[in-house]
């Protein structure tokens, strides 16, 4: 990954966490209401982008590119494909991430770094979570 | 004709919807269950709906003195000619004709303006208090009376909208027509539309002038004022005749109705064409269709249309105007459950519009477990003239494969479309009616693109 992918992974993948976050609280209100062509509009633009950076060895599910407004999509058909998203961001991440052994004068911590054009950068990132 | 309760636009193929227009579209073979109510008129923001109200008044007004200056006669003969009006064809009739007054009952309608002496003074404000005051004299002669009399600007407005929408006019010769100018009604050679049944003339009224009931009207007036204020409750209720006798002796208690009824105007509000459910309505019926169980249990057949239907005509409401529920067919033997008129409102409705030929659609409510190949080959042999080739199954579950795959044969063999919907897509069209966030109508595009996937490319 280059250091432009790495800001753009970072910016889409948070993205993708605040729409989670939102179709989730309405899943849980209503699981099948549709999501209106607005809302759906701007998901299929992150999904597009999302999808140039995963490429074809991490995105999710080979079969989908983006949903189909006609297809009526629900609140919980949302929060599904965007959870398996997260995930393979996640599992894209973990891939291109090292760590390095620090001392703060007191202990010895890890601290996790990207790995940019296949090198050791100095651009930190949080430790990998447990892939769902 | 064989379109099922044929509307004036749909003879002519021209697709507009009750939402779009501002008048009633008119059926061909029965009145608009709705009346012309002088009071909203009188309530209008409008300059024009105003001097036509005054232009109403004063118009029946001048009837009384000509009734009361010894012109009976001729205002016997006025009231008569006014107290019918076919063109425009409000009401309950089946037949499109009503009939007009006699001249007894003329008599009595004119009579309180020698018996009251305010009345003989200064005439009404509201003549729809003749009803409060004559027996047999109902909300249709109100509305056909204010009709007459306005006949003229009824029939600039039907010039207007048939232009505006391309509805065809031909030349014809009114009766009827007032002329406030010389109080007479006279012959007016003029082009409107026609009913192609009987090429009879037809007028269009304004949708904001309809209610079912007048604002001011005997029931309201005998529950709401009468019992309230007037009424000793140690006495029997008077009966209807003894009621109208009393405020003839009265009068001021029916002016102090009428004023309350001025001020309360805020509620006084047309009534639509057709009213969709609430949502909490919706939300109910959804959730006894689901409990129902299938079959013909405890008459749960009866209730699931009973149901749906007013649901689904709520839910694809204004896409879709709902025409007729179980419907027969000309033999009489088959019924056909819910019928649509196709507007062509939107893409997926001009496309099965166009590539179904489906002028109107049909829908078959099934309460039953499985949806069976008898009940596709029913629905089949309904797709025919104004059907087209398109039709919908309501029904409780989703189809078996192999149902499924009889539909697609019937689509591969004779292209036809039959959709199926289930619960849980009336449950998905509930929930985007309360929500707001889709159009019902979309859960049956989804459903018909689905279809179309299906089918063999």
């Amino acid at each position: 990954m280059t250091k432009e992918d790495v800001n753009k992974f970072e910016k889409v993948q948070s993205q993708i966490e605040g729409l989670l976050l939102e179709v989730t609280n309405l899943a849980k209100k209503s699981p099948n209401d549709a999501v209106n062509k607005f809302k759906l509009k701007f998901i299929n633009e992150i999904l597009i982008e999302a999808n140039t950076i995963l490429g074809k060895a991490y995105k999710p599910l080979s079969s989908f590119e983006k949903f189909d407004e006609d297809d009526l999509p629900s609140n919980s058909d949302v929060s599904f494909i965007l959870s398996q998203y997260l995930s393979c961001f996640e599992k894209l991440r973990a891939d291109n991430i090292y760590r390095k052994k620090e001392y703060d004068g007191n202990k010895y911590f890890y601290e996790w770094y990207w790995l940019i054009d296949k090198a050791e950068s100095s651009v930190k990132t949080a430790p990998p979570k447990k892939i769902k | 004709m064989s379109i099922i309760r044929p509307r004036l636009t749909d003879y002519h193929n021209i697709p507009l919807t009750q939402e779009e227009v501002d008048f009633a579209i008119p059926f061909i073979d029965e009145d608009i269950p709705l009346y012309v109510d002088p009071f909203l008129l009188w309530k209008s923001p409008s300059m024009q709906d105003n001097s036509l109200h005054l232009l109403i008044t004063n118009s029946f007004n001048h009837l009384g003195y000509l009734f009361t200056s010894g012109k009976e006669k001729e205002a016997l003969e006025l009231l008569i000619r006014a107290s019918e009006c076919n063109e425009v064809g409000l009401g309950n009739s089946k037949s499109k004709t009503g009939k007009k007054i006699g001249e007894k009952l003329a008599t009595n309608v004119l009579s309180p303006f020698t018996l009251i002496p305010e009345l003989k003074k200064s005439g009404f404000t509201h003549f729809e208090e003749i009803q409060l005051l004559i027996d047999n004299f109902s909300k249709d002669r109100v509305s056909d009376i204010a009709c007459n009399f306005i006949q003229s600007f009824l029939i600039d407005f039907t010039i207007e909208q048939s232009e505006k929408y391309g509805i065809p006019i031909e030349k014809v010769t009114l009766q009827n027509v007032y002329n406030p100018k010389s109080f007479k009604f006279s012959e007016e050679v003029t082009h409107l539309p026609v009913n192609p049944e009987n090429k009879s003339p037809i007028l269009f009224v304004p949708k904001r002038w309809l209610k079912f009931v007048p604002w001011i009207n005997t029931d309201d007036y005998f529950t709401n004022y009468y019992i309230k204020n007037i009424h000793n409750p140690n006495e029997e209720f008077p009966e209807r005749v003894k009621l109208l006798d009393f405020n003839r002796q009265n009068y001021d208690i029916v002016k102090a109705y009428t004023a309350i009824k001025e001020k309360t105007i805020e509620n006084c509000k047309n009534d639509p064409l057709f009213n969709q459910v609430p949502i909490t309505s919706a939300k109910r019926k959804i959730s006894t269709i689901t409990k129902l169980p299938t079959g013909k249990t405890d008459n749960a057949d009866r209730k699931y249309e009973d149901n749906v239907c007013p649901l689904m005509a709520s839910l694809l409401y204004p896409h879709l105007d709902f025409a007729k529920e179980q419907s027969r067919t000309d033999s009489g033997v088959q019924i056909r459950d819910m019928i649509f008129y196709n507007n062509k409102t939107s893409d997926f409705l001009k496309e099965i519009y166009e590539t179904y030929d489906c002028k109107q659609i049909v829908m078959e409510l099934k309460n039953v477990k499985e949806v069976k190949q008898e009940h596709i080959l029913q629905l089949n042999r309904y797709l025919k003239e104004q059907f087209g080739r398109f039709g919908v199954i309501i029904t409780r579950n989703p189809p078996p494969a192999k149902v499924t795959k009889n539909i697609i044969d019937l689509w591969s063999a004779h292209r036809k479309c039959i959709l199926v919907l289930d619960d849980s897509d009336l449950k998905m069209m509930t929930s985007v009616f309360e929500s707001k966030q889709r159009n019902p109508i979309e859960v049956l595009k989804k459903k018909y693109i689905e279809f179309t996937r299906a089918c063999p490319s």
